[in-house]
């Protein structure tokens, strides 16, 4: 009979074990075992994988958890205790109900403890949930020390502590053929199994495995190391040898025999036996216990209705109130009440309507309170989230369609994503956890239906070497170089076997998990259950966790809600409020009209910087080359600016099509509606459903199994021999079939979701929109909310460019956000904000503003409250300049004032509750001038850059301006009139840098330099990329020099040939300048 | 015969006869042949992989070494005895077999 193992750490024993759960699963099946069980330290992360690999390979899951225990019941102490001074006790659920005792176990554990250790106060408590559990006694137990020192009573006592929780023990014997008579080795083994006969207690074998096999030891060793920060020492490692892997039935079952022999016992009939009879009373169903395949969404009374019938009738009344306001024209609401009906057909069908309101509620809740939302992902296809107001974009009018969103055909719940206000998101989180929430962790049987979800950061390149490397011993800084050095170059840096070790060892961690993390936006709504099925803890952030990541809760039927915080969305709320303040007007920016041609206007010539998705220098190239002329045109635009499409090249046929450069290209009239938009080119998988639903006749949903099948080569085969049959009894020649057919094959990976491409170009268009119309308040948005990849420096030069004013920082003016001002002369300026400044505190500037006006300098310090170094860089930014008046008369300067700070800093010492109520009248010390000169403008600069991280005066580059001349550079507006391949030399300061990832290993570099005049974007080859890497990468001001290339009407790039650091380039041209002087 | 004051030394080829399970039998040492009457005890060990880096031929699998404690004599030391004692006067009689 096959053995099956009963103790088995993956790898989600977090620095501990070393194997993928999916890997043991896929040893035990080579070893022809019917179960095996997974046993992780302190959690059940990886119960869920665990499992979908035992379906996947026919084996019978067992879960359990091995958990520390403080049998001294001191809190305190438990809470700072290290894994290794606490013993370890194996829980593992019993069939029947024991994984949702396991389940509430661990979550009142984690939440009401706040760490994963046993004590027997809260097994006391919660005693109902260890009804249906198993327990281990083995190698890391309490008893197992006191059994090596042949202390069998007192093992007996300790053994009595938690014998009347649980629902059975056990004594783990396990043999790791450990040298000596400890834990570990055949005379304990022997010793623990004659104990639990003498006490009349179970006895199982089991191998406390950590290890797929043997070779992975060294991967423990390194693991020990890191969990604990140790280097490599015999003292710091848990093992003596390499036996706590996955054995064969064999092996165990010779272990067995020695063991018996060892206890006393003729054979090991009865250990084996014993062991057997556990593994079946723990066996689980990964339907029935664990839950997969199937779907848990909230209740009807929590959406308000009573029953799923009155749910249904509710999500029809809610979605058909709204037609009338969505829709206007008999043609346009017929159609839309026909698409509602079938789109609520297919919701009834799958029983999804708690789905749709639940959703629709929060986006309410959201909204309520004035946070703006839209949502994102296939979901805008769907007519009836357009009208709960979940997504703003119109379904009809796009053709998008419902079935690539959800389909009667998958039972997989669909994915809605939302996008809120990034600085807002909080908020709506409380809002869920008040209304789905309980956080009443301490009472047994609670109900929650919502929590967060986990995230599980595994082991990349950087922190795998990291840690080997500690763990091996090389220096820190040799670490650090290895680490740091980018791809290509790190084999440079390895030279010694040592480094060499490390990068092996680095290799073998990369991809094991590490550390559990909370999922950046996602949450899960359920029903009242919930916590019967996941187990929890509390977040960094407080928050409720499950333990399972975003596949995982996905796997178990759970309704997953992505919110993104958009700082766009952010930006565009703030750009409204200050239309609102300044102008007046109030917009309604979601209802705004799609066709506005002087939004296009703008998007064509290609001054993007600062717009959702399109400011990039890769797609300013784009969007000047297609020139987008209506809504469509931006859902294209975005769908083409992806690598695949990038990479098969379907820019090129479309751009020629659509410039009337070559005939558009449409293989049978009946497609002509489908792709008309498109200049023929299959863009979206929506275009591809369409295709073969019209030309085989089935239905949309269908279609979509259809083009997901394609996906993959075996697929693709089975759509094939369905295609082209069902294709030919609809009446078209086998020519063009072939014709679509291999259309079909070759663009169905790379085409893009429309509804998706949709969503993402609405804020596009709303932030062009606002930047046509509105300019000084989007960039306000843009500066206070900083949505995009541009440093703000750039964007500030965007707003000069825009021929709107910068307005320096002032101590009466600069409010904490970037604000506009409009001028008696009726022109716009942007007020540059106090949270600008380097080092000032939320703190500081609430109480700033709180105290204005300031009448001097003086004034300020006694009754701001803010600190001597914010003072000083209020000073040197020239925030009191216009109260000082210091710019006019030319009598005092910065210095003085600097001067003038210390005197007052040196003057009675007061606390700052003092301070505050000093009255005006204080004999101050006076403001003098020194006769010291003022700073130069160079100066002024230096001081904006190290304290408020831009230049604001003068551009960075003005002070190279003579150099830049002489040498004949040539400035960023002036390059569209430069000819094409012609070699030019361009300077500026560095905006972005993009290295995207390209399936060939080569590498190439986008470099966008900006210098005061405008952008210009370079791109870096390989060869020339690898050559430059260190000045590309760490000088702030460079020189560049390349080959110019046209790329459309407004678009021109530069191929680099070469890169130097400006300053560097300039001292030398200024002493070969000096010495030609002499 | 080697000399008395060696402790310890490499087994050359098939001068350890094993059985496949249940470990070695017989062994040479010192020139001597030796019989294996019992296992005191066995384990297994590994580990300090990482001490043996600075070669640079190391690989990263850690070689594992098994262990038995027995006891051995030379082959044809071991001899079988018959001790026998009279009840009455409490006299011995060894016989060799």
């Amino acid at each position: 009979m096959s053995f099956i193992h009963l103790h088995t750490a993956s790898a989600f024993s977090l620095k501990y074990g070393t194997t993928q759960p999916a890997d043991l699963v896929e040893r035990a099946s080579q070893l022809e075992a019917p179960a095996l069980a997974l046993t992780d330290r302190d959690g059940l992360l990886g119960a869920i994988r665990f499992t979908k690999a035992c379906l996947k390979y026919g084996i019978a899951p067992i879960i359990g958890v091995n958990l520390a225990i403080d049998l001294q019941n001191d809190l305190q102490k438990s809470r700072i205790a290290d894994d290794k001074k606490l013993p370890r006790l194996t829980l593992i659920a019993g069939s029947d109900g024991g994984w949702r005792d396991l389940v509430r176990l661990m979550s009142s554990l984690n939440l009401s403890t706040g760490a994963p250790v046993l004590t027997l106060d809260f097994l006391e408590r919660f005693s109902q949930y260890t009804q249906n559990i198993y327990v281990l006694h083995g190698l890391d137990s309490p008893i197992a020390p006191a059994i090596a020192a042949h202390r069998n009573d007192s093992a007996l006592a300790i053994f009595n502590k938690t014998r009347t929780f649980f629902k059975a023990h056990a004594i783990e014997c396990v043999s790791h053929l450990a040298k000596g008579d400890g834990p570990g080795s055949i005379t304990h083994a022997g010793r623990s199994l004659i104990f639990a006969r003498d006490h009349d207690i179970d006895a199982v074998i089991t191998n406390a495995v950590r290890m797929r096999g043997p070779e992975d030891a060294p991967v423990a060793d390194i693991l020990d190391c890191a969990r604990q920060l140790v280097p490599l020492h015999p003292r710091h490692i848990k093992r003596t040898n390499a036996e706590a892997y996955l054995k064969s039935t064999p092996a165990m079952h010779a272990l067995a025999d020695e063991i018996a022999r060892a206890g006393g016992e003729r054979n090991a009939r009865a250990l084996l036996f014993t062991t057997r009879a556990w593994a079946e009373q723990t066996l689980l169903s990964p339907t029935r216990d664990i839950g997969l395949g199937s779907i848990h969404l909230p209740e009807a009374h929590v959406v308000g209705a009573e029953n799923a019938q009155q749910m249904r009738a509710l999500l029809r009344q809610r979605s058909e109130a709204k037609i009338n306001w969505r829709y206007s024209g008999a043609q346009a609401v017929k159609s839309a009440r026909e698409r509602l009906d079938d789109e609520l057909a297919t919701v009834a069908t799958l029983g999804y309507e708690s789905y749709f309101l639940t959703v629709a509620d929060i986006a309410d809740m959201a909204r309520e309170r004035g946070i703006r939302v839209s949502a994102r992902g296939s979901g805008a296809g769907s007519l009836i989230c357009h009208l709960l107001g979940i997504s703003g974009v119109d379904p009809l009018a796009h053709g998008l369609l419902m079935e690539r969103f959800c389909s009667p055909l998958r039972r997989a719940l669909p994915d809605i994503d939302i996008d809120v206000e990034s600085h807002r998101r909080l908020e709506i989180y409380d809002l869920v956890f008040k209304k789905y929430g309980d956080p009443r962790w301490d009472i047994p049987g609670n109900q929650s239906r919502c929590a967060t979800v986990a995230s599980f950061d595994t082991y990349r390149t950087r922190q795998s070497i990291r840690d080997a490397g500690a763990a091996l011993g090389l220096p820190a800084a040799e670490i650090n170089l290895i680490a740091k050095s980018p791809y290509g170059l790190r084999e440079k840096n390895v030279k010694t076997p040592l480094a060499k070790m490390v990068i092996t060892m680095a290799r073998r961690l990369e991809g094991l998990p590490r550390h559990l993390s909370m999922h950046p936006c996602a949450i899960v709504l359920s029903d009242g259950g919930l916590l019967d099925r996941v187990p929890l803890q509390l977040n960094a952030s407080g928050y409720p966790m499950v333990e399972f990541d975003k596949d995982d809760v996905e796997d178990i039927g759970l309704l997953k809600l992505d919110i993104l915080g958009v700082r766009m969305q952010s930006s565009i709320s703030y750009a409204l409020t200050e239309i609102s303040r300044v102008h007046k007007e109030e917009i309604d920016i979601d209802a705004i009209s799609l066709d506005d041609p002087h939004t296009y206007e703008l998007i064509q010539s290609t001054k993007t910087i600062g717009i959702f998705q399109i400011e990039s220098p890769g797609q300013r190239e784009l969007v000047g080359k297609l020139e987008p002329q209506t809504f469509t045109d931006l859902i294209i635009d975005i769908s083409l600016f992806r690598p695949g499409p990038v990479k098969s090249d379907m820019i090129s046929p479309f751009l020629k099509s659509r410039h009337g450069w070559s005939a558009r290209k449409i293989i049978h009239p009946d497609l002509h509606k489908i792709l008309r938009d498109t200049e023929g080119v299959v863009v979206f998988h929506e275009q591809v459903i369409s295709i073969i639903a019209t030309m085989t006749h089935c239905s949309l949903a269908h279609a979509d199994e259809m083009r997901r099948a394609l996906g993959d080569r075996e697929g693709q085969q089975r759509v094939c021999d369905w295609f082209y049959p069902a294709a030919t009894e609809h009446g078209y020649s086998p020519e063009v079939i072939n014709e679509v057919w291999e259309v079909l094959r070759a663009f169905a990976s790379f085409g893009f979701c429309k509804a998706h491409a949709a969503a993402f170009a609405f804020p596009t268009y709303q932030s062009a929109w606002l930047k046509t119309h509105y300019p000084a308040a989007f960039l306000a948005g843009v500066l206070t909310h900083d949505p995009g990849m541009y440093p703000k420096r750039l964007i500030l030069d965007e707003v000069r460019q825009m021929g709107i004013a910068i307005a320096p920082l002032d101590v009466n003016y600069s409010d904490q956000s970037y604000r506009v001002e409009v001028r008696e002369d009726g022109t716009q300026s942007i007020r540059i904000a106090l949270s600008t400044i380097n080092g000032i505190s939320a703190e500081e500037i609430k109480n700033i503003i709180s105290a204005r006006p300031y009448k001097d300098l003086a004034d300020f310090y006694y009754r701001s409250g803010a600190s001597q170094p914010i003072i000083e860089s209020l000073i040197l930014t020239g925030a009191f300049d216009r109260l000082h008046a210091l710019t006019q008369d030319g009598l005092l300067n910065r210095r003085d004032l600097l001067l003038h700070l210390s005197d007052l800093i040196k003057g009675p010492t007061m606390s700052s509750a003092l301070r505050s109520q000093m009255t005006l009248g204080f004999d101050a010390p006076a403001l003098e001038s020194s006769g010291l000169p003022d700073l130069v403008s160079s100066e002024i600069v230096a001081h904006e850059v190290q304290r408020l991280g831009m230049d604001i005066t003068h551009h960075m580059l003005e002070f190279y301006s003579r150099f830049l001349n002489s040498i004949g550079a040539i400035k960023s507006s002036d390059l569209l009139s430069v000819r094409s391949a012609s070699t030019v030399l361009v300077a500026g300061v560095r905006a972005s840098i993009q290295t995207p990832p390209v399936r060939s290993g080569k590498r190439v570099i986008f470099l966008t330099l900006n210098d005061g005049y405008g952008c210009s974007d370079a791109t870096f080859f390989s060869d020339i990329a690898t050559e430059y890497l260190s000045t590309i990468y760490t000088s702030e001001i460079v020189l560049l020099r390349g080959v110019t290339r046209r790329t459309g009407a407004r678009g021109i790039s530069i191929r680099a040939t070469g890169i130097w650091d400006l300053r560097a380039a300039y001292e030398k041209w200024n002493s070969q300048q000096s010495t030609l002087a002499i | 015969m080697a000399p008395a004051h060696i402790r310890a030394q490499i087994a050359q080829p098939g001068e350890v006869l094993a059985d496949g399970t249940s470990g070695p039998i017989e062994f040479s040492f010192g020139g001597r042949r030796f019989r294996i009457h019992a296992v005191l005890s066995r384990w297994c060990e590994a580990g300090g992989w990482w001490n043996r880096i600075s070669d640079g031929n190391f690989h990263p699998d850690d070689q594992a070494r098994a262990v038995w404690k027995v006891e051995a004599a030379p082959i044809g030391t071991l001899q079988t005895f018959e001790l026998e004692r009279d009840d009455l006067t409490g006299a011995w009689i060894i016989k060799a077999i």
